[in-house]
């Protein structure tokens, strides 16, 4: 590199210091909103599973047993008995007021036809508008429904004289014995936050570099900037990006620290091949907005359009609704968020430990991103140096 | 003589309202930018939205076994559990190694482990234990795995205790196999899909969100084009607060009960998704909704200086906002901190209150709280909208008043000089 360019670099990197530096914009896109959102999410998955929601309980039959089922599974973590109601409308109500997701219904005459062997029947209404509330609540008052039933069964087993383990033997002859694999404690906040936090800075990142290049533009300040970088589009935006990678850089290190230094979230790959896939996310997030100014011209489209883009990305990256469920052409159409790649690289690298090898389509489609902004370069410099601000 | 002024400033009051509606309606359709968040996005996002979702459950998740026991029971339980919806037995390895690195190829999501004493245990009254392995990377493969497998395992158990009863009648079977019966009811979301629990809630938050961005926007415009980079520009029909945030958000509110309508009520049509909602229920409570979403944006448009700012600001807002809101993650699991917060946005009473007019069929006393609390939000923000264009007026009047004065002295000084 020739001293000349060298000093275009540096003359364009001093000017864009000092733009951040001094727009209150910048500081908030940059630094304040991720940092907020990193605080929110953790702070409010703090628990990490949700425990003691409310249920009710709807008991006709109010025997001794039937109170033991309720203490039973009030005892659950995930549930708390927090009312009981007179009849299954008022429990209804109550669902539809928001105040139980779930309620338990034993009918009149339950212990009874229990004891004569005529087989009642017991049911529990759950809520799935609330999902995650309500797959926990239906899974503690299932295993309550297994537990009554086989306590009646054990009963009667003992009183025929078997022991113990051959009563348990003889009720659940197969066990399943389940392993969550890095994440044993179903921990929403590990499952959620590693990939919200990429998706929210990479969403910034995108409205950011469209903002820097398309501010210029608005305040008629590109033709100075094409001057400071001797006319050439690369050094321009180079030296205009280079201060933002920094930055997001570090914020990207932070949220890296943060998860796996301070809250020990699951790391197995140790936390540099992180560090590098958030530099990867940055780049090629920076690239894609460079494309997208590129692709639409001006700064308005080119925002909504990286909006749009990267809010869609939350859903599409597939961390809470696979992407294997989704219809083929979505599944295809989702190799073109950055994040998807992120978070696959994620789930290879910090959640399962395995060699980087596994995740190399993930490496390279970030890095194909950083190729986009090539198509469009000389668009951009004919905008930088021709165009005029269309509001 | 001064009751006729009443009445006249009445009528003049309502002219202006009007006047300032349709200018507001026409900036509102000459503006592209204003225009994507109005029209573009509310009735484009719904639908990718819902097509994202619109399978609801996964399906078929792929699993490898590893049978070590390999005989006639065991293969029938792979076949149990293969045979349920959830999941497919895409492999069988020969060993662990195996299975785990088709694990980490991502060709499964998890690995079903028989020992080789399952069948030998069983035969012997002894109980057996079988191992399923879990990728997390996603709650729902999890999920299906654990569903799958524990229903098979209970119709497997289930199988072996008659088989050991010697029971003679069937009914001695079902009686003795399980003595208290159980039925599990999904309420509201027949399917337990993901579509019909996320759906209701962003629909409802596409409606905030692009208001804020709309009126945003046009504050920014505004601000942009008016003379002196004030947000109400200086003309005889812009005098009176109450005429002017009285025009405006009649303006928004005219486009929004049509975008409400579409979003609301066909999308939901469209996809199939639970709709019980009463129709004049759901009147009674969007209304208040949109005028605590419009009154809000116009207050939080002050801090718009410039167009582009509101989508730096806002749009990151969503995802915290779709959280907070207690449908994600559930409101009892909340932390009182940003419960309180949550109620500053309309987007948090509005998606309560929606899901459960839309999902659950309640009535207004059901969701009476939501509906005074979107009231309350909608009266203080229309007051603080009053108060917030009420300094803009004031503001925008002394830049003109100065502009005046500098020009007169000018003259004045000219005039001397001469």
């Amino acid at each position: 590199m020739s001293t000349t360019t060298y000093q275009c670099y540096l003359k364009v990197m001093r000017r864009e210091i000092f733009r951040i530096a001094t727009k209150p914009m910048y500081l908030f896109c940059m630094v304040i909103a991720p940092l907020f959102c990193f605080l929110f999410f953790t702070t409010l998955m703090e628990n990490g599973l949700p425990t003691n929601l409310p249920a009710g309980v709807v008991d006709l039959d109010n025997t001794a047993t039937t109170r033991n089922i309720i203490r039973n599974l009030d005892a659950f973590q995930q549930t708390q008995i927090v009312a009981h109601y007179p009849s299954v409308t008022e429990a209804r109500q109550a669902v539809q007021r928001g105040e139980i997701y779930s309620f338990y219904y034993i009918p009149k005459g339950t212990t009874e036809e229990a004891l004569a062997s005529r087989q009642p029947k017991v049911s529990f209404y759950v809520n799935y508008s609330y999902l995650i509330a309500g797959s926990l609540l239906y899974k503690d008052q299932r295993t309550m429904s297994e537990l009554a039933s086989a306590a009646v069964g054990r009963a009667t087993l003992l009183a025929k004289g078997a022991s113990e383990d051959q009563a348990l033997a003889f009720l659940q002859p197969v066990v399943i014995s389940t392993h969550a694999l890095n994440n044993p404690w179903l921990n929403y906040s590990v499952y959620l936050c590693n990939t919200l936090f990429p998706g929210i800075l990479m969403l910034l990142i995108f409205l950011t570099t469209v903002y820097t290049i398309g501010i210029e533009l608005k305040e008629k300040t590109s033709k100075e900037l094409m001057q400071l970088a001797d006319n050439s589009i690369v050094t321009a935006l180079i030296g205009k990006l280079i201060p933002q990678t920094v930055t997001f850089f570090i914020i990207a290190t932070f949220y890296n620290v943060y998860l796996y230094g301070f809250l020990h979230y699951p790391c197995h790959s140790g936390i540099f091949p992180m560090l590098l896939a958030g530099l990867l996310l940055v780049l090629a997030s920076q690239a894609f907005g460079v494309f997208l100014f590129g692709l639409f011209g001006s700064l308005r489209l080119a925002l909504s359009a990286a909006s749009l883009w990267g809010v869609i990305s939350f859903s599409i990256s597939g961390f809470t609704f696979p992407v294997m469920a989704m219809h083929p052409m979505l599944q295809a159409l989702s190799v073109l968020f950055p994040l998807r790649h992120y978070f696959l690289l994620y789930v290879n690298l910090a959640l399962n430990g395995y060699p980087a090898i596994y995740a190399w389509h993930a490496v390279t489609a970030l890095l194909l991103f950083m190729l986009l902004p090539f198509f469009f370069l000389k668009r951009i410099r004919t905008a930088m140096l021709h165009y005029v601000y269309i509001p | 003589m001064k009751k006729e002024s009443l009445k006249q400033t009445i009528k003049q009051g309502f002219a202006g309202l009007f006047h300032i509606c349709k200018q507001e309606l026409k900036a509102v359709f000459k503006d592209q930018g204003v225009l994507i968040f109005f029209l573009l996005v509310p009735l484009a996002y719904p639908l990718v939205y819902a097509f994202i979702y619109t399978n609801e459950v996964v399906r078929e998740v792929p699993v490898a076994v590893i049978d070590n026991s390999n005989t006639a029971l065991s293969r029938q339980f792979i076949r149990t559990i293969d045979a349920s919806a959830d999941v497919c037995i895409q492999s069988h390895c020969a060993d662990m190694e195996e299975g785990k690195n088709l694990l980490k190829e991502t060709r499964v999501y998890g690995i079903i482990y028989i020992p080789e004493s399952f069948s030998k245990d069983i035969a012997s009254g002894k109980q057996t234990t079988v191992s399923i392995y879990c990728d997390m990377s996603g709650m729902l493969y999890y999920k299906a795995l654990v569903l799958a497998s524990t229903n098979a395992s209970l119709t497997l158990n289930k199988k072996i205790q008659i088989q050991r009863m010697g029971n003679t009648t069937e009914r001695q079977d079902e009686v003795s196999t399980a003595p208290i019966e159980y039925e599990d009811i999904s309420l509201f979301n027949p399917q337990d899909g993901f579509a019909s629990f996320l759906i209701p809630a962003v629909l409802i938050l596409i409606i905030q969100q692009t208001l804020l961005l709309g009126i945003g926007l046009s504050a920014g415009t505004a601000r942009e084009n008016n003379r002196f980079k004030d947000l109400v520009p200086i003309s005889r029909q812009y005098q009176g607060t109450l005429r002017i945030v009285g025009g405006k958000s009649l303006a928004y509110f005219l486009i929004y009960t049509l975008v409400s309508a579409y979003v609301l009520c066909f999308v939901p049509q469209l996809f199939n998704l639970v709709q019980i909602a009463q129709p004049m229920t759901l009147l009674a409570f969007v209304v208040p909704y949109i005028l605590a979403c419009i009154f809000f944006a116009m207050t939080c448009s002050i801090f718009i200086h410039h167009r582009e700012s509101c989508l730096m600001i806002y749009v990151f807002t969503s995802v915290p906002l779709l959280f907070i809101s207690g449908i994600s993650w559930p409101g009892a699991a909340v932390p009182t901190f940003w419960k309180v917060l949550s109620w500053i946005f309309p987007s948090t009473f509005g998606i309560n209150g929606f899901v459960r007019i839309n999902n659950m069929g309640a009535t207004l006393p059901e969701v009476m709280l939501e509906y005074q609390a979107l009231w309350i939000q909608a009266i203080v923000y229309f007051f603080t909208t009053c108060i917030v264009y009420r300094r803009q007026i004031i503001l925008s009047r002394k830049h003109a008043m100065e502009r005046l004065r500098m020009y007169r002295l000018r003259k004045l000084i000219a005039k001397t000089s001469k």
